[in-house]
């Protein structure tokens, strides 16, 4: 035991299981520096008056709420990654995808306005690849936003289910963390989204 | 006697899941300050604790339909809080400081005098030495008063398990505060 660890019995005092009265009088001193901590606790309240307002403040910018709005409009999908769990290029990803739904009143085979993003501030270059566009690596590209290393790409699809992946710096497949997965038979995950 | 006519939160939630979105200010109202505690001793700032709450009540706002079941929200809202204070803690632990102890001592200090705050002190600082997992369960049971089933069952863990991290985190605040005062 080093020479900072609380005798076993004193660990017990502090858990509030036995009383100073319960030690044996050569644990004593050790367990009045115990309690000695726990009178240290501060248990004021703390009160965060501003934030009530702050909160409604920031709600009410949030789009209406309905069952039909939750299918119909834009939704927003956001993880986040940690950097120092990835390569490097994909160290921080976050993903926020936003379905904006054209017209109700649109073509029976109706079309859905998509905007992928990924944030990947060290990519040089990042694409999407999926069903829609033959797995096509260069054909849609997406387009950096400012330095904080947002990448967009808005596209308009066909409603039904597509599979994809963002493809960094043209060889690394990486699925959309925002979305579900689904194993593509060669060991890789794809993105799935449907419309 | 008490009269039956509290709303519950179930009751707000679905409310607010229909449109009344003004209701959401009742959870906030109900919740604010009860986390406000907890948040302030695991970040370690007044300051800290108020941008932690207030965004883990956007985000669960953001999320509420995934509030699976509205009459737990509490326990639901605690969970984002939590992540948010352990994201939080990650995010800013190279800059665990003596000005934030410093802020929640000095924002306390209207009642026990100068002492009783540099001892307060001197334990938020060695609460910002453990780990954040020492550190929860530390407040949980000794700041808000928690047993350790409540905790294991809030936390969706074992007893055992959490009196091992905080017999680990006695240890660590006693060497802590006796090489620091």
């Amino acid at each position: 035991m080093s020479k900072h660890e609380f005798h076993p019995l004193v660990k017990q005092l502090l858990d509030g299981d036995i009383t100073l009265a319960d030690l044996p009088p050569e644990l004593r001193a050790e367990g009045d520096e115990a309690l000695r901590l726990l009178a240290a606790v501060d248990r004021s309240p703390v009160q965060l008056s501003a934030v009530s307002e702050h909160v409604m403040q920031a709600i009410a910018q949030r789009p209406a709420r309905s069952v039909w709005r939750r299918v119909m409009q834009p939704r927003e999908l956001r993880l986040r990654i940690r950097p120092w769990l990835l390569a490097p290029a994909l160290a921080i990803a976050a993903a926020l995808i936003v379905f904006l739904r054209t017209a109700p009143t649109a073509a029976p085979a109706s079309l859905v306005t998509v905007r992928f993003v990924l944030v990947a501030p060290e990519a040089h270059e990042v694409s999407l690849a999926g069903t829609f566009n033959q797995w096509d690596a260069h054909a849609t590209p997406l387009i950096r936003s400012g330095p904080t290393g947002v990448w967009t790409a808005t596209l308009t699809l066909p409603a039904g289910q597509h599979q994809y992946a963002f493809v960094v710096d043209g060889v690394r497949w990486v699925p959309d963390p925002g979305a579900p997965a689904v194993d593509d038979g060669f060991g890789r995950r794809n993105s799935v989204l449907t419309l | 006697m008490r009269r039956e006519t509290q709303v519950t939160d179930g009751d707000i939630v679905r409310a607010v899941l229909a449109g009344d979105r003004e209701r959401y200010a009742q959870l906030v109202e109900r919740y604010r300050d009860r986390y406000a505690r907890y948040a302030a001793r695991m970040l370690g700032s007044v300051d800290a604790a108020e941008d932690a709450v207030q965004d883990a009540f956007v985000r669960a706002f953001d999320q509420l339909a995934q509030c699976k079941d509205p009459n737990k929200f509490v326990g639901w809202f605690f969970l984002i809080l939590r992540n948010r204070c352990f994201a939080e803690r990650r995010r800013s632990r190279a800059e665990a400081s003596l000005e934030a102890a410093d802020s929640v001592a000095a924002a306390d200090r209207t009642d026990g005098g100068a002492e009783t705050a540099e001892r307060r002190r001197a334990l938020q600082l060695a609460l910002l030495a453990l780990t954040p997992d020492q550190r929860e369960v530390f407040v949980l049971k000794h700041v808000e008063g928690l047993s350790y089933g409540e905790i294991a069952e809030r936390l969706s863990t074992s007893i055992p398990s959490l009196k091992m991290r905080m017999h680990r985190a006695y240890d660590k605040l006693r060497e802590e505060l006796r090489e620091h005062t």
